[in-house]
């Protein structure tokens, strides 16, 4: 059991940066003279649980030691070895990433399927109303950890640094501390309920998050190192696409993805720190008894959703702007023909990058903030449906009068156009101010961002497992489980989805164990799709496992496609390429003879520059 | 440009679109609108279905379309299918569909977002404001207060053809004060007072119909889905009597 040593030295000096710290906490309650000693020690251990756990699992070791004049000692395994210590290969990184996101993804959607069980028939049953919020708030954070950080940590770690022909990300130390701090907050989240669950959803509103069980400052305090875990990776992705490009890799010649992955950065970078400036207020309330929000002591209620959605606005464009990139790399080397208009899809994704950050208003359109931001905010929210018309035009472009190859991952991206359609066009009615009023809060926004999030992302996130997957694990998926999977997934999708929609504008607000008989039958039909959703996954995770194992040898480039990551063996070496890339132009010449987009130069001697570099 | 599948995807579009908006007008997924601004809401949002009809089936149309007939049949064997044509972009196109996606975001936001907004706060600042109704949220209950009558209770009766204000606040967390059948909402937040306006015009019973009803819509904990209280709309000689009872 060596091969997880690392992890059990990480557990130990976690469990003894608790004792250092609850200790101190309950020394300083003591100083001070407060009687509420709980959550201090709570709060205190935690953090210093959380720097113990990073030391032990490598960042002593591997990082700090050198601050110090000590030598390091890298983490070196491998095989599944390498998946359980601090590796700084980008490609180790990106499979953890996946793979807890996968997880997470699983345990997520079975909270759903527990709640549409309650939801079956009208009355609370099943779950008291506190576990059933508490059941609510973990599939809303989980899933949102699964859409900020699947495609982001996962993919855009594993493929973006191939992409661009590098070898390793800027930093790849921070990227291994990166995914480090992802499980304390999986761990934080799964003990809630043993603290008396919290009863906000996800955003975490106060006064509510201020007051009651001490599940609710696990959730902050899981939130809040979560966001550090995003910040770190979008100052790492930026770091990487501006200076680790191949020689040749002129911005212009970048895929579409590494595109989309640079936009959804900024946002990570720059957002996130905004979430937590928010939850550590809250957390500050409950540790500190400090009183930002109570509006009735002189505090603001209102600021607090102002401060939060200026973070979670941007970050559902985190989550889409990757998937927009999948989708249209994915259509271009499925059609055999170029990302249409390559150009204009660049600059939408930096007009969405520009407009997320001034929309955030439009959640609070019925908060009771100031009547004349309505108008601002309405109009602002609705500019953005232009760049993202951009991407439906490419998308189109792309595979209008191509030769398409319809294999699993070209029926996912496909099915990405229909259900972002749906997504898109179903948020203008809460972009209106008017409709809003009445849409805000009900069944119709559940499905509305349900067919942003999951109908467009994790629909991306599915076939970006297909393509990849032999890249990743140098083996090729079965290909009629695979279409199985996007029949079923695709048809209950929209069968489960659809109807929430119709119940919402009849009238059933969401967020609510308990609803008017009237609504039961939709319900009932909803929660059986929901359930039949939930079995379309088996067919999913039964390919993946056993075709890891026993799949068909897939070759170095499977899809004949021609950006560099197929470029390289599968899966690649540690280094990624055995003699560095030279790009020659972008990599979608398809149906131009004469086209290449790189080109492995003898070698001559010394290794060429990073184009990032000198200019 | 112009071909034989631009033509048909065309003409396809266009029946579909047809069949789709006149299958729509003959929708009907709205409860009863009882009040002035629940008319403005309903309309907003057939006028935004009508526009978003043809968007939605135009990209639709055109992927379908292209699946059923530019799909390859070489999957069967191994290795990718030949290339496409080289198209890497076309001006027409993307500076026509620039200008129709912009001309009809500015359309909607023209009409009906500012009318919209408009229209509401014109009925909310109508001179001919008849009733006051304070409401307090505290978990997991509503209070209604009337102050120029001088009553307190749990039960929210209104008066038909009347301009109703209610103010608004909570005690302890965020709630939100939504009556379906009315189609406006808004959050009562502790330390602050927010407006909300009904322009009454139907009648109505929480017996009859489940919209007329006030549901907390913001999470306010754990009885946050049953916090509910029943609505009566009724006659005006009817609601006189009722507050002469309650006084
Ligand atoms: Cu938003
Ligand atoms: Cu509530």
């Amino acid at each position: 059991m060596t091969a997880l040593k690392p992890l059990g030295q990480a557990v130990l000096f976690a469990i003894i940066g608790f004792l250092i710290g609850g200790g101190l906490s309950a020394a300083l309650v003591e100083a001070a003279g407060r009687d509420e000693m709980k959550e201090p020690v709570i709060a205190g251990g935690y953090l210093f649980a959380l720097i113990g756990w990073l030391f032990g699992i490598g960042v002593w070791g591997s990082w700090v030691r050198e601050w110090f004049g000590a030598s390091v000692k890298p983490f070196e395994a491998h095989g599944w070895k390498r998946y359980f210590g601090f590796s700084t290969d980008h490609k180790v990184i990106g499979v953890q990433y996946g793979a807890t996101m996968v997880v997470i993804l699983l345990l997520a959607g079975a909270l759903a399927m527990l709640m549409r069980v309650e939801l079956a028939d009208a009355e609370s049953n099943l779950l008291s109303n506190t576990d059933y919020n508490t059941v609510m708030g973990l599939h809303g954070i989980m899933m949102i950890a699964v859409a900020v950080a699947a495609l982001m940590g996962g993919f855009a770690n594993y493929v973006m640094p191939l992409m661009i022909g590098a070898d390793d990300v800027a930093f790849p130390r921070l990227n291994a501390l990166s995914y480090w701090i992802v499980p304390p907050v999986a761990v934080l989240l799964i003990i809630t309920p043993l603290f008396g669950g919290f009863d906000t959803g996800w955003t975490a509103y106060p006064p509510l998050a201020s007051q009651g069980a001490t599940g609710n400052l696990l959730f902050l305090m899981a939130f809040t190192t979560f966001g550090l875990s995003s910040i770190l990776g979008g100052l790492n992705f930026i770091a990487t696409i501006i200076t680790m490009r191949a020689p040749g890799m002129t911005w212009s010649r970048m895929p579409v993805f590494v595109w989309a992955v640079f936009a959804a950065s900024l946002i990570s970078l720059t957002a996130t720190q905004f979430v937590a400036y928010a939850l550590l207020m809250v957390i500050f309330e409950r540790v500190f008894g400090m009183h930002f929000f109570d509006g009735t002591i002189g505090g603001d209620a209102i600021l607090f959703e102002h401060v939060f959605w200026f973070y979670s606005h941007p970050a559902v464009y985190v989550m889409i702007l990757p998937a927009f990139g999948i989708e249209l790399e994915i259509l271009s080397h499925f059609a055999r023909k170029p990302v249409f208009a390559y150009k204009w899809v660049v600059r939408a994704f930096f007009s969405i990058v520009a407009l997320s950050f001034v929309v955030w208003a439009h959640h609070l359109f019925t908060s009771g903030m100031s009547g004349e931001l309505h108008g601002p905010f309405m109009v602002l929210t609705e500019l953005i449906s232009i760049p993202t018309g951009v991407v439906f035009l490419a998308a189109i472009g792309t595979i209008w009068r191509g030769r398409l190859w319809l294999k699993t991952p070209m029926l996912f991206a496909m099915g990405v156009i229909a259900n972002f359609l749906i997504g898109g066009l179903t948020g203008l009615y809460l972009a209106d101010v008017v409709t809003d009023l009445n849409f805000q809060d009900t069944y119709f926004v559940v499905a509305h961002f349900h067919y942003t999030i999951v109908g467009g992302e994790i629909f991306a996130m599915m076939a970006a497992i297909y393509y990849w997957y032999p890249k990743i694990t140098g083996r090729m998926y079965n290909e009629t489980l695979g279409r199985i999977h996007f029949i079923g997934m695709f048809a209950l999708y929209n069968i489960t989805f659809i109807p929430m929609f119709i119940v919402g504008a009849e009238g059933m607000n969401r967020r609510v164990a308990s609803y008017p008989a009237e609504f039961e039958n939709l319900n009932m039909f909803i929660t059986v799709a929901a359930l039949l959703l939930g079995v379309a996954f088996l067919p999913f995770v039964y390919n993946m496992v056993n075709s890891w194992i026993r799949g068909q040898r897939a070759g170095d480039n499977p899809w004949g496609a021609r950006t560099l990551e197929w470029q390289t063996s599968s899966p690649p070496p540690e280094e990624n390429f055995e003699t560095p890339p030279v790009v020659l132009e972008d990599p979608y010449g398809y149906g131009d003879p004469e086209a290449q987009h790189f080109e492995f130069p003898p070698d001559s001697g010394h290794a060429p520059e990073p184009v990032g570099g000198d200019d | 440009m112009i071909n034989r599948d631009t033509v048909a995807v065309a003409i396809i579009w266009i029946v579909v679109t047809a069949v789709v908006e006149i299958a729509f007008s003959f929708a009907d997924i709205f409860p009863a609108a009882a009040s002035e601004e629940a008319v403005i809401v309903d309309d907003a949002f057939n006028f935004l279905t009508y526009i978003a009809i043809p968007v939605f089936t135009f990209v639709l149309v055109a992927l379908i379309y292209s699946i059923v007939r530019f799909r390859t049949r070489s999957s069967a064997v191994d290795g990718a299918p030949e290339d496409g044509p080289h198209v890497r972009t076309n001006h027409r196109w993307v500076w026509g569909w620039m200008v129709v996606t912009s001309a009809l975001v500015v359309t909607v936001i023209i009409h009906p977002g500012l009318t919209g907004l408009n229209e509401v706060d014109e009925l909310a600042q109508g001179d001919d404001l008849e009733l006051v109704v304070e409401v307090s949220g505290i978990q997991w209950a509503w209070t209604f207060t009337y102050p120029d009558q001088n009553i307190t209770g749990s039960e929210l009766v209104l008066p038909l053809d009347a301009h109703v204000r209610f103010d608004i606040t909570a005690v302890d967390v965020l709630h939100s004060f939504w009556i379906p059948a009315f189609r406006t909402k808004i959050d009562a937040v502790p330390g602050l007072t927010t407006q909300i306006h009904a322009n009454i015009t139907e009648l109505g019973d929480y017996d009859d119909d489940i919209n007329f009803r006030v549901q907390c819509a913001e999470l306010c904990g754990r009885d946050h889905g049953i916090m509910q209280s029943q609505v009566r709309v009724v006659e005006r000689e009817e609601f006189n009597e009722w507050v002469l009872a309650q006084q």
